[in-house]
């Protein structure tokens, strides 16, 4: 059940991308995301493809991980390319069948959006394949700072999502044990009508919301008696360290988006 | 040296129990998402989790919660970098903006259909976003997103009101 869970898809490693530290990362690819969109010709969109190619050799990630990365969405990355190939109707008229035409311009469309597709697929799921859960969290922490203007309770919100990651793989388990005991007093969750359904989820979900609030109760006695008292002066087991290997990513990106800028049509 | 308590410390807003209850219950709608998750990603969003939705309209608290759940559960898709700050962000504002309209409205079933029928209008996030992305026609894909969200949120009313029958999920 577990393999189930992307956050558990994180790979403990020792290569380039996993050493660097979440911030830098984090900051990588969103900014990857907005130069993803200043592609717009054959050569852009190469370059895009070869630059992802080679953050995944440097992460030392194997493509076994990311193509199993690629399966919930490869339905949407067919039917997009396929609307774009049947539909659009431009340019060179390259194959006729019947009713079926394809244009050049449709193709060529269909090809720069599934590239497109894939080195965003790639390169958030080399984010999160390099780097766990709870790094990620510390690192948005820091990146959502400045909001702290904007009364954004950016340490609460932090936290929580750190206790949420905490106690997922521990609610899973209970979820599975309280199935698998209406399962043996004759529950009934994955065959019969939608109505039959429904009502069988309803035993599962009230003891896994009491053993919720039984675990947050316990949680928060605990809290309080080491003296929890909030964001402000509070000291970290884990230290975020910004060196000389976070500065050389981000330049690459800034190197990247210049050769974009001079590329593209 | 370290005898006060959060009583006298100036974060008294957010208690750590209320902290502790809102992270388990992200907990719980990220362990239903992966757990139910049948269709849940892509043009088609069929989430059990949706449920989850009624929740803000018995506790504040779970408007909070509901977001943290959908940040960590949205981390899972590949394309989250899009998906975590849109997914987030948008499911705080329509859970506020479900709140403040079915306030005044006494009658629990009408108030759950309306938040069904906000939900499934508040899906030109998701549709806007695989239109920028992948250059689909954004009215039939909010088209079909928000009907799936709206049988979501069918399934998931029918749920939470027979669940709020059992457990007072206003405490």
């Amino acid at each position: 059940m577990m393999e189930k869970m992307i956050f558990g898809r994180f790979m403990p490693g020792d290569s380039f991308v996993h050493k660097l530290d979440p911030r830098s990362k984090l900051l990588f690819v969103f900014a990857f995301i907005i130069i993803v969109f200043l592609a717009n010709n054959p050569v852009t969109y190469a370059a895009l493809f070869v630059f992802t190619l080679l953050v995944i050799f440097v992460s030392r990630i194997k493509l076994y991980f990311l193509i199993n990365g690629l399966k919930p969405v490869i339905i949407l990355m067919a039917f997009t390319f396929l609307l774009h190939i049947f539909f659009t109707k431009e340019g060179e008229l390259l194959y006729h069948w019947k009713f079926i035409s394809i244009y050049e311009e449709g193709l060529k469309q269909g090809i720069f959006i599934s590239i497109r597709f894939l080195v965003l697929v790639f390169m958030t799921s080399i984010l999160t394949l390099t780097t766990s859960p709870i790094s990620i969290t510390d690192g948005l922490e820091v990146l959502l700072n400045p909001f702290k203007k904007l009364k954004l309770p950016v340490h609460e919100l932090a936290l929580m999502m750190s206790i949420s990651l905490r106690f997922i793989p521990t609610l899973m388990d209970e979820t599975d044990k309280i199935m698998k005991a209406q399962m043996a007093r004759g529950s009934d969750l994955s065959t019969g009508p939608i109505k039959e359904r429904v009502k069988a989820v309803v035993p599962l979900l009230v003891p896994l919301f009491v053993s919720a609030f039984k675990r947050a109760e316990d949680l928060a006695t605990a809290m309080e008696v080491r003296g929890y008292r909030g964001g402000e002066g509070r000291t970290r087991y884990r230290q975020l360290k910004w060196d000389s290997k976070d500065t050389l990513a981000i330049l690459l990106l800034v190197a990247m988006t210049a050769l974009l800028i001079t590329l593209r049509s | 040296m370290n005898t006060s308590i959060s009583k006298d410390s100036p974060r008294t807003r957010i208690s750590v129990s209320e902290l502790t209850k809102t992270s388990l219950v992200a907990a719980v709608y990220v362990a239903v998402t992966v757990l139910f998750s049948v269709i849940s990603f892509g043009a088609v969003q069929l989430r059990l989790s949706e449920m989850f939705n009624y929740l803000a309209l018995y506790n504040k608290r779970y408007v909070v919660a509901v977001t943290v759940g959908v940040i960590l559960a949205n981390f899972m898709s590949p394309t989250w970098v899009l998906d975590v700050p849109i997914g987030g962000i948008s499911t705080f504002l329509v859970l506020i903006l479900c709140r403040a309209i079915t306030k005044k409205i006494t009658n629990d079933i009408l108030k759950m259909v309306i938040t069904a029928l906000i939900f499934a209008i508040s899906m030109f996030t998701v549709a806007g976003q695989l239109t920028i992305l992948y250059d689909l026609p954004f009215w039939p894909t909010w088209f079909t997103v928000g009907i799936g969200e709206l049988l979501s949120m069918i399934v998931g009313g029918i749920t939470m009101y027979l669940l709020n029958k059992r457990i007072d999920l206003s405490k």
